[in-house]
């Protein structure tokens, strides 16, 4: 936009009044660490509830329920199950929870047969500590999720308490998938004895679909199968029935949407004040640099790169230190046994930083184009 | 022919019902490498005229060729381009950039050129030994002198090798000592590098520097002459 060699005189600029600087900087550093927070929740949803075209499981709950607690099913809905059409496996699943409440650490405990669990459904996911046998052996041990376990700390054998259950952490696992990054997997009867000492019932089935071409009809066949049985089911594609489930959570987090638009108007107001102050302060100077042989253009973009400059210094800030905490806190927002994580990366480091740096231009674009329309002698007779 | 020409030149400046005209149809020939001396009241046009002829304003009506263009017609960024190359600028008040060192300042008109660093360097650093202000390079405005501000000024004036300098009140503000260096310095600037000069003052002791002087009354010359006493005035300074 402007040559190299004119950069200084630019920098000079930005650290010309130190305090306005920091101030300016600090409130778009605010501003876009929310905004970056909220994109991460935003982010997260789509990430939980988007069904993509190569996703392939199906999840089965008890109909007209949305809550662990009160979705009960037979295990032997499984043999059924099986013996679909285009189903390739499934898992039976109890689920518990640590609170029932919407927060940012609840703990989820899925208790799965270790034999089932280990074929397909393991499949989409990747040892990353410790051992799979060791799991399979030991009735307590827990497989647990790479954002549960950076949350809580855990390493392999440590013993880990949540919603009175007491488990051995025997490996980490992390996956694509939203849902098992936040879950602690362990054995399905350890579970219900732990627990309420239903053996036989559990909250949910998971199925594999031999390809997402079946995921319609395989769940319509799963709801004909048991509309008339005593405990009628519903079938969704996973990410449908995270939809469902959190659908009071995912309201909320789409109407923190206002609050991103609020932080970037933000953002506008601070860059756009600073600059016009600055260029107010300057009207004499800009008319000396045009006395020189400046013209109004390149005086304006000389405005526009310390607006810039500006939003960059905020941007990089404040995204980079949301995406710091989301990481460093890996949290999720959890409701009925289903998360919603924040999704902070580097791409939204990115997109932060690129958002602040252009709101930052178009901050400097009005006062910039004032300054230059002036007239020079007016300049010299203003003050 | 002439290097600065002014035919029937007026500025005027409306303000409802009233027209101000500082510069009324004003003739005027500066040959190149003439020291000239803009004297009259307060509000009588100098300024006005050294804005033209400088680039910085245009005129109303009439003409304003210099070295063989017509720059009342220029376009603004013709224009900004023009200054760069034709004029160097003396303000009464210096006008530097108070965050940039003397350096930095004299630096200003170069940036706008393509034009190695060394070469750069080089450039202001001979522009500051000819103000003999190469030991303040690094010097904010603050931190100097009335005087030596406007030796900075004027060091950023001729860097770029402008042909032409116009200079309003250049020692306005100064006493007697740094008025008369200033003066010296324009004097050389004038008879040692060939610069056109065009200086407005109050002073008619200042106006002794020039070669010829003259008189503006309502945006109208009055009487105009050949200054015999310029050499004096130096001999009698030194
Ligand atoms: N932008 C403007 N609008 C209206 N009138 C103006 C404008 N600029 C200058 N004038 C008028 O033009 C006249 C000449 O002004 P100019 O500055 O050229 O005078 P001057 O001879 O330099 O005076 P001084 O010695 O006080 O500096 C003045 O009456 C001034 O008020
Ligand atoms: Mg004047």
């Amino acid at each position: 936009m402007i040559r190299f060699r004119m950069m200084p005189l630019v920098i000079r600029q930005v650290t010309r009044h130190r305090t306005r600087t920091l101030l300016t900087a600090g409130g778009v550093a605010t501003s876009m660490f929310l905004f970056v927070a909220v994109q991460a929740m935003q982010n997260g949803v789509a990430m939980a509830t988007e069904t993509s075209a190569a996703d392939t499981t199906l999840v089965v709950y008890r109909e007209d329920r949305y809550c662990p607690f009160t979705s009960r099913l037979p295990q032997y809905y499984l043999r059924d199950i099986l013996t679909i059409q285009g189903v390739e496996s499934a898992v039976p699943m109890k689920v518990v929870v640590s609170n029932c409440r919407a927060s940012l650490d609840v703990v989820t405990f899925r208790g799965v047969p270790s034999e089932e669990f280990s074929g397909d459904y393991a499949a989409r996911m990747t040892l990353i500590d410790g051992d799979l046998q060791q799991w399979r052996r030991r009735s307590d041990a827990a497989l647990v999720g790479e954002t549960l376990a950076a949350r809580r700390g855990l390493k392999i054998g440590d013993r880990f308490d949540a919603a009175g259950v007491i488990t051995y952490v025997a490996a980490i696992i992390s996956s694509h998938e939203p849902q098992d990054q936040n879950v602690a997997y362990v054995h399905l009867d350890f579970l219900q004895q732990t627990t309420d000492r239903k053996l036989g019932t559990v909250t949910q089935f998971n199925i594999k679909v031999q390809s997402p071409k079946y995921l319609d009809s395989v769940a319509r066949a799963v709801d004909e199968r048991f509309a008339s049985a005593e405990y009628p089911t519903s079938t969704r594609p996973e990410k449908a029935f995270v939809a469902q489930a959190a659908a009071d959570m995912i309201e909320l987090i789409g109407f923190t949407r206002w609050l991103g638009w609020g932080c970037l108007a933000a953002v506008l107001a601070l860059v756009g004040n600073a600059i016009v102050l600055g260029v107010q302060d300057r009207i004499r100077e800009h008319a000396v640099l045009q006395t020189l042989g400046y013209n109004s253009f390149l005086i304006q973009r000389l405005i526009v790169t310390e607006s810039l400059l500006l939003g960059l210094l905020g941007g990089v800030l404040g995204a980079g230190l949301a995406v710091g905490v989301l990481q460093w806190g890996q949290f999720a927002l959890t409701a009925d046994g289903v998360s919603i994580p924040f999704a902070a990366g580097w791409t939204l480091i990115l997109f932060g930083v690129g958002l602040s740096v252009l709101l930052g231009v178009v901050a400097g674009l009005v006062p910039a184009w004032q300054a230059a329309r002036r007239p020079i002698t007016t300049c010299f007779r203003a003050v | 022919m002439a290097l600065i020409e002014c035919r029937e030149l007026t500025k005027e400046y409306r303000r409802g019902e009233n027209v101000i005209r500082p510069l009324q149809e004003l003739d005027l020939e500066v040959e190149a490498g003439a020291f000239l001396a803009l004297m009259g009241p307060s509000g009588s046009g100098k300024t006005t005229l050294l804005n033209l002829i400088a680039g910085i304003d245009q005129p109303t009506r009439g003409e304003l060729i210099i070295d063989g263009e017509d720059v009342g017609k220029l376009s603004r960024s013709r224009l900004a381009a023009w200054r760069a190359d034709y004029i160097g600028y003396v303000f009464q008040l210096y006008n530097l950039v108070p965050v940039l060192t003397a350096y930095e300042n004299v630096e200003l008109p170069l940036l706008l050129h393509p034009i190695k660093r060394r070469e750069r360097h080089e450039r202001v650093a001979t522009a500051l030994e000819l103000v003999g202000l190469a030991d303040r390079h690094d010097h904010y405005p603050r931190q100097l002198s009335g005087g030596q501000e406007q030796r900075v000024a004027i060091a950023r004036a001729i860097v770029a090798d402008p042909r032409i300098i116009v200079a309003d009140e250049p020692t306005g503000d100064l006493d007697k000592p740094a008025a008369h260096a200033i003066m010296n310095l324009l004097t050389r600037l004038n008879q040692e590098l060939g610069k056109t000069m065009i200086m407005v003052t109050h002073d008619a002791h200042t106006a002794e520097y020039a070669a010829r002087t003259l008189h503006l009354d309502k945006g109208r010359l009055v009487e105009s002459g050949a200054h015999i006493a310029a050499g004096a005035a130096m001999e009698a300074a030194s």
